[in-house]
């Protein structure tokens, strides 16, 4: 019980990370129809930037500086990258920001190195916020649900409540429409995609501290958000959050049970030895498979349900 | 006679690349270099990898990210074959084990292919996404079929040649990728030209028009992906043969995405965009990152140009001066590129040099190493290197800036000729 | 043996709360020249859909040369002997005109996914394409990208396509929309060749090329068939002099 309760809080923090990350990825994709591959850069350019920021004036300005020096770059990237390579193609824009997260990462190595950076938590939320069961739940990770939930706040509020948040909405589901419209639809791709990458940004400011650090970090995270954008369906946040909270529980109680699906088929009287046939995938403990988990519901949901969870079209 | 005159290009390859490792043999000691016949071996199956690559995103328009999958898996089945062929409990010629390496990865092409080919488009990338990553990840859980990090190692040297060739040494192995990369070649070559081929590409340009022509697209899309896990798969059992070892890198998201590079660096669609393109990133991977700790970076630069100004590759920008070229002009344009030449040297060299400074003051510092140039070590944290470097690079784009306008000018003048001429498509 | 070519028996269509189509019957004889018409937003091109199954029908029935459709998918029906045009041009664009409409032969003539065929080598099959592309006169554009030919000509190519399967039921759809006066007459003399000896049903704006063409016209407004029999009666028709005609000479 006491394990089910603090997987659950755990999950729910990375679930709300994740959430961070592929809202914007969620906005950009079904909007634009751009795979962003350097979304989960700009997760990593906000960490880093958070870091270098807080060794000299410190965590709270990095917390608004870092996001918005990468809506900037997410501006500058759309206006003089993306928007040139839009006549070539999807493909062409995927590949272009391809090449970024290359860039992006080799950028980062040759400025702050291949190690990880000591980017630690501010010592003002240093403390276990509360004990359940014997174990500590840092006041960083409650900080972190308040931050972005908050975040979903705003972004709840700008979508419904203002003339542009409704007009994304509108382009959300009939892109083709927004132009039709007659709105700056180059303005407001530009604005879509400055916020989604501030979005991420911010997202690597509170989740540089709480994971490590290091150059390969958007490599490793950048396929997860993919997972979650596909899970929650084009064009839907609402499915978008539902995926990462889903995801980020998944992953967290993956680690916790430690079973396998031959002690599934024990208690089925069936015993699963060396000889059986796949013996080693059925061996096979769901700890070891937490970071397939993911993968395997993509691939799932693409082949039987292409819309995702609450898409309003098919991938 | 006739078929000498149109397979003659053919013919001339073959005898270049046969001649070129000659050209680094060391006659003192009687041996070739094995960099050289290793590298031109990773050429060699790279290049089929990425012609299987392109029977999908060229021919049948499908974005995949998951393509090494295909060659891995070739390449672990050729590897168990091999070593049951040690244990005696097979025979086959070492001739035939990149054959192997094809009807696993055919094999693996239509199972995997059932899954995937569902979908096209965005979601058919996606889904080859994830699949390239639960392959990668079940490569380093598993040990049976994977044997896990270190991965399944084998001994070419297995005495079953059919032509009682030995295999010991790295110009022996590189004649046989030759050969094979020559028979896969042409056969994918043979396939465009097929019923199928023909409607992969008609399913590429209007999947809905297939349908109502009495195809099913997913039935093509199945097809087309199963033959090119077979090709994917000759590759993987060349890989094989020249390594000696098979480990998890090989279905690698890395190694996917090499062959994407390979195919859209080159230019899709053609023959020989994706072997350009190959032939490009092998050098860049293998020899600049020799060189350069940022050859990534070298690589993702090259990517977004490439994106940017030439979206038809390296063979489209080729193709660009085919009409001026049958309009007989070609020549004027001479004096133009060379106009622009020192520019783009200027640009490059500058660009290179502010790179590497900064590598070799972070990651090259932490690595203990100096930055040298003709032997002279170079002080990374002096401004005058990087002003040099800052200065060569802006004079090369002012310089280009005002090249590229005489350039335009002579080619528009020599397009809007040829146009008239009609000689334009 | 004398099943109808298409048979409708009560088709209904919705797409969410809107019901497009409500209840069509409508069965076209073997061999006749039928034309739909209707104002825009009548279901004209959604009952074209459903007939070739782009489009899965909300109830009721289709039959193609006798045989239910229900279940089937598009490639399915046009092997039934159905083939289709599109509204909005759907052609190859990349590939040649020649290949275009070999793309269009492949099927009927038995190759279906051969990858070990050289279509080079395919003297019969050339052949007819080649005779095919003499009949649109589309020869002298033979190896050209067919995304850059003229509108008409791509209008001409996609029909070319449609009948090169030796389907015996053509639907066509909006044959003649956009083109120009000489481009029409050129049009309907194709379309009167192609379709000798066959089924043919077209949705069609223009009434010169449907008083010319059919021999037999539906009227469908909003849905629903308000009547179906010869031109004459047709024009002489006072329920569709309101709805429709009416509103044209208005």
């Amino acid at each position: 019980m006491e394990v089910f309760v603090v997987s659950l809080l755990n999950g729910l923090v990375y679930g709300m990370l994740l959430f961070m990350l592929a809202s914007g990825l969620t906005l950009i994709l079904s909007m634009m129809g751009v795979l962003n591959f350097a979304h989960a850069s700009a997760y990593m350019l906000g960490a880093y930037f958070a870091f270098t920021i807080s060794q000299h004036i410190g965590f709270w300005p990095a917390l608004v500086i870092a996001p918005l020096l990468c809506g900037l770059i997410g501006a500058a990237i759309e206006m003089w990258g993306l928007r040139r390579v839009h006549r070539n193609g999807h493909v062409a824009e995927l590949l272009f920001t391809f090449g970024l997260a290359l860039i992006i990462e080799k950028v980062v190595q040759m400025t702050w190195g291949l190690l990880p950076v000591p980017y630690r938590i501010p010592e003002l939320l240093d403390f276990p916020l509360f004990t359940i069961y014997g174990t500590h739940f840092p006041a960083y990770r409650a900080f972190m649900l308040l931050v972005s939930a908050l975040m979903f706040g705003a972004i709840w509020l700008g979508l419904t409540r203002t003339r542009i948040g409704l007009i994304i909405q509108a382009a959300l589901t009939h892109p083709e429409m927004a132009s039709a419209l007659g709105h700056n639809v180059p303005r407001i791709f530009t604005l879509v995609f400055a916020a989604g990458t501030a979005l991420a940004g911010l997202a690597g400011v509170i989740g540089g501290n709480y994971q490590v650090t290091e150059p390969a970090m958007a490599f490793t995270m950048g396929p997860i958000v993919f997972v979650v954008v596909v899970f929650g369906g084009l064009g839907s946040l609402t499915g978008c959050f539902i995926a990462s909270i889903l995801m980020g529980l998944i992953q967290t109680f993956a680690v916790v049970f430690d079973v396998s699906l031959a002690d599934l088929l024990a208690r089925f009287g069936f015993v699963v030895t060396k000889e059986t046939p796949f013996a080693e995938v059925l061996t096979v403990t769901l700890p070891r498979i937490g970071a397939l988990l993911p993968f395997l519901m993509m691939v799932l949901i693409l082949v039987f349900r292409p819309r995702g969870l609450m898409g309003t079209r098919d991938t | 006679m006739s078929a000498f005159r149109r397979h003659w290009i053919w013919l001339l390859a073959l005898a270049v690349l046969l001649a070129f490792p000659f050209l680094f043999y060391d006659w003192t000691k009687g041996r070739h270099s094995g960099f050289v016949l290793t590298l031109m071996s990773e050429i060699g199956v790279m290049a089929i990898f990425a012609l299987s690559y392109n029977m999908l995103m060229g021919q049948a328009g499908l974005l995949s990210f998951g393509h090494a999958v295909l060659f891995g898996l070739g390449a672990y089945c050729a590897a168990h074959v091999v070593n049951l062929v040690k244990a005696g409990t097979i025979w086959l010629p070492t001739e035939l084990v990149p054959l192997a390496g094809g009807l696993g990865g055919m094999f693996f092409g239509y199972v995997l292919g059932w899954l995937v080919t569902k979908q096209r488009a965005t979601a058919f990338a996606m889904i080859t996404m994830g699949l390239g990553e639960l392959v990668s990840a079940a490569a380093l859980m598993f040990m049976g079929f994977f044997g896990g990090e270190g991965g399944i190692s084998i001994d070419r040297v297995m005495d079953t040649s059919l032509l009682g060739v030995a295999y010991t040494s790295p110009w022996q192995v590189y004649c046989l990728v030759l050969a094979w990369a020559f028979i896969a070649a042409a056969l994918m070559q043979l396939q465009t030209q097929t019923p199928l081929g023909r409607i992969a590409n008609a399913t590429r340009d209007n999947f809905e028009r297939a349908q109502f022509v009495g195809y099913d697209p997913r039935m093509v899309r199945l097809l087309q992906f199963t033959l090119s896990g077979f090709f994917a798969g000759v590759g993987g059992g060349l890989y094989v043969l020249i390594y000696e070892i098979v480990t998890f890198d090989t279905v690698s998201a890395a190694k996917s995405a090499n062959a994407l590079l390979a195919v859209y660096i080159g230019g899709a669609g053609g023959f020989f965009g994706p072997i350009l393109g190959t032939i490009v990133v092998v050098l860049l991977q293998s020899g600049v990152s020799l060189l350069s700790n940022a050859w990534l970076l070298y690589v993702g630069v090259l990517f977004i140009v490439m994106v940017m100004y030439a979206p038809g590759g390296l063979i489209g920008l080729i193709f660009m001066h085919a009409p001026i070229w049958r309009i007989g002009r070609l020549r004027e344009l001479t004096v133009p590129y060379l106009k622009a030449l020192p520019a783009a040297l200027l640009i490059l060299a500058g660009f290179v040099m502010l790179v590497e400074l900064a590598s070799f003051t972070t990651i090259g510092a932490a690595q203990g190493k100096k930055l040298a140039i003709a032997g002279a070590v170079i002080d990374t944290g002096s401004p005058l290197p990087w002003l040099v470097a800052a200065g060569a690079l802006g004079l090369g784009i002012l310089w280009m800036r005002f090249a590229a306008r005489g350039f335009r000018a002579r080619w528009d003048a020599l397009i809007e000729d040829a146009r008239r001429q009609g000689v334009m498509s | 043996m004398s099943a109808p070519a298409i048979e409708l028996r009560q088709v209904r269509k919705s797409f969410g709360q809107t019901e497009i189509i409500r209840g069509v019957d409508l069965v076209i004889p073997r061999g006749e020249r039928h034309a739909i018409i209707g104002p825009n937003g009548a279901g004209k091109t959604t009952l074209f859909n459903l007939i070739s199954g782009r489009f899965p029908i909300t109830s009721g029935t289709i039959a193609v040369n006798g045989r239910s459709t229900a279940g089937l998918a598009p490639q399915e029906i046009n092997r039934l002997g159905l083939s289709r045009s599109f509204q909005i041009t759907s052609i190859f664009p990349r590939m040649t005109v020649f290949e275009n409409l070999r793309c269009g032969l492949l099927w009927s003539q038995g190759y279906r996914y051969s990858f070990w065929h050289l279509l080079g080598r395919q003297k019969t099959l050339n052949r007819a394409a080649e005779a095919l592309l003499e009949r649109l006169k589309l020869g002298d554009r033979r190896n050209l990208p067919a995304g850059l030919l003229s509108y008409a000509e791509q209008r001409a190519l996609e029909i070319g396509i449609t009948i090169a399967g030796g389907a015996d039921i053509i639907l066509l759809d909006e044959p003649t929309a956009g083109m120009s006066h000489s481009e029409t007459e050129s049009a309907v003399a194709l379309i009167r060749s192609v379709s000798e000896g066959k089924t043919l049903l077209m949705v069609e704006h223009d009434m010169s090329v449907v008083f010319g063409l059919a021999d037999r016209i539906t009227v469908l407004v909003y849905g629903e068939v308000i009547a179906s029999d010869a031109p004459a009666a047709i024009r002489g028709n006072a329920a569709v002099q309101e709805a429709y005609l009416g509103t044209v000479a208005a």
